[in-house]
């Protein structure tokens, strides 16, 4: 009974843009792609006749959910991959119970997580209890909104996106430390104090690199970043900042320090399961475990794309003649490089020492974070060419070396005694 | 105006909270719940800059130092903590009261009416960062050269003074 109308609502969804009269629509090129849903809300709301402020709410839903959408669908997905991935890097199977290769097995943790009992610790403060898990997953899905994911893709276009994710970045720090205090437990409270330690320490190195971009780009906008790494150095190289000296030398301190704000492996003290049993996520179960989780994953998702857009060309094509793929297939496909290198990494180091954290941090990342402040400036004015690279290595390379034998000889870490356990 | 008049009872009712809780832990977060709902406010008035800094600083960096200083420092005692309140109203109101009346009297006699503001639209980021850096380098300066002094002085605090305890001999 209902199809003839929505017969009738497609049929005028096509004609009015202009597709049956065979002109190709612009929401139909691939480039616009993701912003179809968009596109189909506002076309709807506007055919129905909502006020101007219903169809803006809707667009702006429309365009939420499909950032949502996409990052949920690529979490579930990730979970899967990553420990398919570091199973065939540490010679096991890993998941291939549930569906073919395990494809289901996203589907089986979800239906697990739903269904198992939500606990909450008599001691536990309930209101604070449920909060952290809420205060965890919302910056993260705060920070997705104002990444260009592509040429038109670009869901928030803030003028002053960096701060913005930066800003809305703080606010993991307050929820693991409520995670921590309101299970009143005292695993929790260690893992949130270091969590927090070591978010407050990586933060520094992972803003002062970040900064360096900022410097030279002159804009705090993502989309103007991305903007000012166009075009081809000799015709084949691409313009992005990592094909700087100081652009590497920040591009790795960023990595590092992103490692590091995500918790995960070798920098992830703060769950240590062979230590602290979970950290500050040990007092809770079923759903509220998988907000965590989905946090830190839709988290590494976040900082991975600022990495992208910072330092690897955000969504241009790596070749000059590649412009004829959408925008935001070329951010996706950096994306997974990175993502996949993030899993190598946990896949092949071993958790640091807390002590070794902090000293990594202050006495290692921060001064070459530092140092490549004013190298992006020597760059600058040394005309980004050969005499640029001669001179910004020279002055990156001498103090590197200077630090890392202090690092390695005057500040290691002696071999520790114990005092109380023998 | 109407964010306005939705935030400033909240604002109120959490800087309220952040006094009256006798929790050290419940206070501070009241404390980051009131100035998170300050920088909403920025928000809601078109000065993003501020707001996002102000998110990030007194988020970021001055809540999470406060509970930090409160989880490595003992507890007090909650009962001590609700007997000592009356004076504590006390030394409170004779504290805030001086800086109401000179607020109240400085808004009395200089109002800011609407058209001003409506000729100062939001100053672009790059504005603002000539203004600070380049007319107010002096101050800036200033203020780096004073809060290098308070990390010096609290680095001088906290140094281990006298004999540390020794720890007990391994083996």
């Amino acid at each position: 009974m209902r199809l003839p109308a929505l017969i009738g609502l497609l049929t005028g969804v096509l004609t009015s843009s202009g597709w049956a009269a065979g002109t190709r629509p612009p929401m139909l090129t691939g480039e616009a792609l993701p912003l179809l849903p968009q596109h189909l809300v506002e076309f709807v709301l506007e055919a129905v006749g909502a006020p101007a402020w219903l169809v803006a709410l809707g667009s702006f839903a429309a365009a939420a959910g499909t950032v949502v959408g996409v990052f949920l669908s690529a979490f579930a997905l990730l979970s899967l991959i990553e420990r398919k991935t570091l199973a065939r890097i540490q010679n096991r199977l890993g998941p291939n119970r549930a569906g073919i290769f395990g494809i289901l097995q996203p589907v089986a943790d979800g239906i697990k997580m739903l269904t198992k009992e939500d606990i909450v610790p008599s001691k536990a403060e309930w209101f604070l209890h449920l909060l952290a898990p809420i205060l965890i997953v919302l910056p993260s899905i705060l920070a997705l909104g104002v990444i260009p994911y592509g040429r038109e893709w670009n869901p928030v276009p803030l003028e002053l996106g960096l701060v913005f994710f930066f800003a809305v970045g703080t606010m993991t720090e307050v929820a693991v430390f409520i995670a921590g205090w309101a299970s009143g437990s005292k695993f929790p409270m260690l893992g949130a104090m270091r969590a927090i330690s070591q978010m407050v320490s990586y933060e520094l190195p992972l803003i002062i690199s970040a900064l360096s971009v900022v410097m030279l780009s002159g804009t705090l906008s993502l989309a103007g970043i991305v903007a000012n790494q166009a075009g081809y150095h000799l015709g084949f190289i691409p313009a992005w900042n990592i094909l700087t000296p100081w652009g590497f030398v920040a591009g790795i301190v960023f990595a590092i320090a992103a490692n590091a704000e995500s918790n995960r492996c070798p920098f992830d003290l703060p769950e240590g399961e062979s230590e602290i049993v979970a950290g500050h996520m040990t007092e809770y179960s079923g759903f509220k475990y998988a907000l965590f989780f989905m946090g830190e994953y839709l988290g590494l998702f976040a900082i991975s794309g600022l990495g992208i857009t910072l330092f690897l060309g955000g969504w241009q094509a790596p070749l000059p003649g590649l412009d004829f793929v959408p925008s935001w297939i070329w951010f996706f496909g950096k994306l997974a490089v990175v993502i996949f290198v993030f899993l190598w990494v946990r896949g092949t180091f071993p958790r640091v020492r807390i002590d070794q954290l902090m000293r990594f941090a202050w006495l290692c990342l921060i001064p070459i974070a530092l140092l490549t402040l004013p190298v992006a400036a020597l760059w600058k004015f040394s005309g980004e060419g050969a005499l640029g690279w001669l001179l910004c290595s020279a002055v990156l390379v001498v103090p590197f070396i200077i630090i890392t034998v202090i690092f390695n000889r005057r500040m290691a870490p002696a071999i520790r005694t114990y005092h109380y356990a023998e | 105006m109407i964010p306005l008049l939705i935030l400033s009872p909240l604002i109120l009712l959490a800087a309220l909270g952040a006094v009256w809780k006798a929790r050290p832990v419940h206070a501070a977060l009241l404390l980051a719940l009131t100035l998170a709902l300050v920088a909403v406010l920025y928000l809601t008035i078109g000065a993003e800059f501020i707001g996002l800094i102000q998110f990030m600083v007194y988020i970021g960096g001055v809540a999470i130092l406060i509970v930090f200083a409160l989880l490595i420092t003992r507890p007090g005692d909650e009962a001590a903590e609700l007997d000592r309140r009356p004076r504590s109203l006390g030394v409170g109101l004779a504290c805030v009261l001086p800086v109401l009346g000179l607020l109240l009297f400085a808004f009395s006699k200089d109002l800011p009416t609407s058209s001003a503001v409506e000729a100062n639209p939001a100053l672009p980021v790059q504005a603002l960062g000539r203004e600070l850096f380049e007319n107010s380098v002096p101050a800036v300066l200033a203020v780096g050269v004073l809060l290098t002094a308070v990390l010096i002085g609290a680095a001088l605090f906290a140094r281990e003074t006298g004999d540390k305890p020794e720890p007990p001999a391994s083996r």
